[in-house]
């Protein structure tokens, strides 16, 4: 069976062009930047993040009867509701929908759950086309690439391949990078799909029990163009995208886009609680593992995820080993949080230094580092460890608890530093000497020199 | 209606094994709402805001705006736009059509506003205002124009999101968006492009 | 206030960074503390447990608890903010006993010490540098020796606070300010080259700073930075804050 590639070693692919590493680390390093200013410029902004944090607790807590609440109300609102225990389950759903209105034609705003479902490749092999309308989600959609960031799925390209690109499928000119041109024309191709689609389907932020209303932001409009053009609209949601109420909502709306992307807000946050006239809606409500997250109390945090992308943008390793790396629909910590189980090579829970940045950074504060090193934990519980962890692990446990072996071990090592030629060791030394210089070596341990200065004269102020 | 009945138990009966504290509250939001800030500092506010999400704020020194506005829909339609209105006394030269498709030659559409958010320009538009003028309007006129206008009265804006719940009309099968400036996107080498699928323009009459 | 104080020596520190341990003696002598260095300290078990190996490392962690349990001492001090949270972490995950949380609440990394439990004052030598500081992820995020820059809340800067009345110091930062250098133990053999770019970016940052040295408190990001430095031929070097207090007192 084919096993994906280790984090680590389509890394060091990514990492080969270090000019793109440092435009890739760069363009994102800008969005942590953009957000840094837009939270600070919210006095209450901690403070937001703690109930964020609570809010989506309560819910996750109490998610049964959240649930029911948000589907009687939905319901009172003529909205038709489905249910999906699994990916495959919620592309039939999707399917059975369109060909009752014999849809040929389907233009989607941004989902990141019909990504994890893989709808697209369903729908289109049962004949349906389907067009993503976010002009980055349409960029890889040409490109026929996944999307490497929750948020802005095409940061990976750069302005010419997006030039040529369009020029290849859409007949702009040779050599057109300019992104206002560029956009211009994706907005006429869109345009045209807008006006012939059947129908339109979206993700969803958030969904609203006490309203039966879901919310669905964007900046640029194609949520919404591409919903009140059809008579027909589908809205597909995790189970935890669930709010109590308005109020809560308002919390992780003032947090959503200045987290993101260091807006105030989205240019458009639109609240659907019924269909327009003549029209119908659909939600499908989708589990597909998320109620396996809910088992282990840990991970289950990692499902107040608001899907701001923050903690992408924040990632050292993510902006320096790009969204392709991850082995999992989505990348970086909430992408090792969400997919580490989904990783046949069972390395992504290593693509992490435990630097807890994304858990600063994250609007209602899931423990990111802590859930990425339970992973790790598990993994190891399941004999599932990578990089020869499994072989070399128990004997640097013991070696580390015997200080005699330790100080035997490493007064060898420092022996070796000191008297081998370090081009001689290199080779031996692996990834540390491959890139870095091996450590300059003392003489002795503090151990020893404490022995000889201090164990037998005790209470002597001066340190020679 | 719901469907799959079956796959809704066997997700409930899934999260009856959550792991997650039952005890976890729903926290007190109520000390988020906004005490009194005077209606000029809110203006104010709400034009930075506006400004932020490269929106435009349009209002006179003597405060009539709804002449002003009137003079500029003049304009326009001798320029040979297409213009309709759902603004009183505002009158376009276009009518609400049978088809929302047959909405994309709209150049300049005018709308009432509900209320405005000052923290981050925020404009609520609701199924009342998109019925205004008794024509049934399609949810669309607001993102499908190339040019979106709001009329928004002075008096109808709060300070944050958390004083928005109160003013919001969202009933039964209703429809309501907040907008925040024209579409845009960033999407290619994050350089702001305004004009993405919707209005290319924002402009706030406030009266 | 003079106390008697045990110093907790990582065993990266003790084997690859003695001067840093010698300074932390010296420094904490100088202060007028009675420090003492008690036996048969292993390794905390941090290159297991964040490998996820928790079987791996209970051995050598409750070696380490052993050799603290029942020492008598008003505090425990550690030049290795990171050793310093995973042994706190590691005790508890193997060891609920009074015995050991008596030993868990002793715990201080040297910064905080300085700064929380027996403040210092009183530098006497002048140290007339610039030194780029580098804040270590785990003893800024996890042991709040200063707000990170992620963060809106309070801000502080317990390093700072305790490095800036030295006498000709300036201090500054690398952009961006607090980002991972790019260690993380075993990170840097299993993620070589995310690794190695991480600590040249950060190496790079510093050295822009125009500082003579980057200071830090935690060893394990020296050395890495250290060995960047060298390969990069950068004009900066690497210093412990130890090291830096005990040359000024």
């Amino acid at each position: 069976m084919y096993q994906s590639k280790s984090h680590a070693d389509n890394a060091t692919i990514f990492c080969r062009d270090e000019n793109r590493v440092d435009w890739h680390s760069k363009a994102l390093w800008n969005l942590r930047e953009k957000r840094d200013r837009a939270a600070a410029s919210v006095p209450e902004w901690e403070q937001l993040r703690q109930l964020g944090s609570e809010i989506k607790l309560h819910t996750l807590s109490h998610l049964g009867d959240y649930l029911c609440q948000f589907e009687q109300k939905c319901i009172e609102n003529g909205i038709q509701v489905h249910w999906a225990t699994d990916a495959s389950e919620h592309n039939q759903i999707a399917l059975d929908i369109l060909s009752t209105h014999s849809v040929k034609k389907l233009v989607k705003s941004k989902s990141m759950l019909t990504e994890e479902c893989h709808l697209n490749p369903f729908l289109e092999k049962h004949g349906i086309e389907v067009i993503d309308t976010d002009l980055g989600e349409r960029i890889i959609q040409l490109n026929h690439q996944p999307p490497s960031h929750i948020v802005v799925p095409a940061i990976h390209m750069k302005k010419e391949e997006v030039g040529e690109l369009f020029h290849q499928k859409l007949n702009t000119p040779k050599g057109e990078s300019d992104p206002t041109r560029l956009t211009r024309a994706a907005r006429k191709h869109l345009r045209d799909q807008f006006l012939s689609a059947d129908a339109a389907m979206t993700g969803v932020n958030m969904a609203i029990a006490d309203l039966g209303a879901v919310v669905v932001c964007t900046n640029e409009g194609n949520a919404d163009m591409g919903v009140n053009l059809p008579k027909l609209q589908i809205h597909s949601m995790g189970i935890d995208k669930i709010v109590p109420d308005v109020d809560s909502a308002m919390v992780l709306l003032r947090m959503l886009a200045r987290n993101a992307i260091g807006q105030p807000i989205t240019t458009y946050s639109s609240f659907y609680r019924g269909s327009k006239v003549n029209g119908e809606m659909h939600i499908i409500i989708v589990d597909n593992g998320r109620t396996d997250i809910m088992q282990d109390k840990i991970l289950a945090e990692s499902l107040k995820c608001i899907r701001c992308g923050g903690c992408l943008n924040t990632c050292p390793v993510y902006r320096r080993s790009g969204g392709f790396s991850y082995n999992y629909t989505i990348p970086g910590p909430i992408g090792i949080a969400v997919g580490a189980q989904h990783d046949d090579s069972n390395t992504i829970p290593w693509a992490c230094t435990l630097c807890g940045s994304c858990s600063y950074v994250c609007p209602t504060k899931v423990p990111l580092d802590k859930i990425i090193a339970h992973h790790r934990r598990l993994k190891a519980q399941q004999g599932k460890l990578p990089f020869g962890k499994k072989y070399y692990m128990p004997a640097v446990g013991k070696l580390m608890s015997s200080p005699t072996l330790l100080n035997c071990a490493m007064a060898s090592a420092r022996l070796a530093l000191n008297v081998i030629p370090h081009r001689l060791i290199k080779p031996l030394s692996g990834a540390w000497g491959q890139y870095r210089e091996l450590p300059v070596s003392p003489t002795s341990s503090f151990d020893t020199w404490y022995k000889q200065h201090r164990a037998s004269n005790k209470g002597q102020n001066n340190v020679s | 209606m719901s469907h799959n009945t079956a796959s809704k138990h066997a997700i409930l009966a899934a999260l009856g094994q959550s792991s997650i504290n039952q005890l976890n509250q729903k926290p007190d939001l109520s000390s988020l709402k906004s005490t009194s800030i005077l209606p000029s500092e809110l203006i104010n506010r709400f034009e930075k805001g506006l400004t932020s999400v490269t929106g435009e704020l349009i209002y006179p020194d003597n405060g009539n705006s709804i002449d002003l506005l009137k003079d500029n829909v003049a304009k326009l339609i001798h320029q040979g736009m297409q213009v309709i209105s759902l603004v009183d006394g505002i009158k376009g030269n276009q009518l609400m059509t049978t088809h929302p498709h047959e909405l994309k030659h709209i150049d300049y559409a005018i709308m009432p506003a509900r209320f405005a958010v000052a923290e981050n320009g925020a404009i609520w538009v609701d199924s009342e205002q998109l019925n205004g003028l008794n024509a049934k309007t399609h949810r669309v006129l607001p993102f499908i124009c190339e040019n979106l206008v709001l009329v928004l009265n002075k008096d109808n804006i709060v300070a944050t999101m958390h004083d928005a719940p109160a003013k919001m009309r969202l009933h039964v099968g209703d429809f309501g968006t907040f907008i925040a400036g024209p579409s845009k996107t960033a999407d290619i080498e994050q350089a702001l492009v305004v004009g993405a699928h919707g209005a290319f323009s924002l402009k706030v009459y406030l009266i | 206030m003079n106390m008697k104080i045990a110093l907790f020596i990582p065993c990266l520190v003790n084997q690859m960074m003695p001067d840093v341990a010698i300074a932390t003696l010296s420094l904490l002598e100088k202060l007028g503390h009675q420090v003492i260095f008690p036996q048969g300290q292993t390794c905390c078990g941090q290159p297991m447990t964040n490998s996820g190996c928790f079987n791996e490392a209970r051995n050598t962690t409750l070696k380490l608890l052993n050799a603290f349990k029942g020492v008598e001492c008003d505090a425990i001090v550690c030049p290795a903010a990171s050793c310093l949270v995973a042994a706190k972490e590691n005790f508890h995950e193997f060891d609920q006993s009074q015995e050991a949380l008596d030993v868990i609440n002793k715990l201080y990394e040297l910064t905080e010490f300085l700064h929380d439990i027996a403040p210092i004052s009183g530098f006497k030598n002048k140290f007339e540098h610039t030194i780029s500081l580098q804040m270590s992820c785990h003893g800024l995020r996890m042991l709040s020796l200063a707000t990170p820059s992620e963060s809106m809340g309070p801000q502080f800067n317990k390093v700072e606070a305790v490095l800036q009345s030295i006498p000709g110091i300036k201090i500054v930062y690398p952009a961006p300010r607090d980002e991972c250098c790019g260690f993380g133990g075993t990170f840097a053999v299993d993620e070589g080259a995310v690794s190695a770019k991480m600590g040249k970016d950060k190496a790079h940052a510093h050295a822009a700073t125009h500082a003579q040295y980057v200071v830090g408190f935690d060893p394990s990001c020296l050395l890495h930075l250290d060995g960047m430095i060298r390969r990069q031929l950068l004009p900066i070097q690497t210093r412990h804050i130890a090291q830096i207090i005990d040359a000024a007192l």
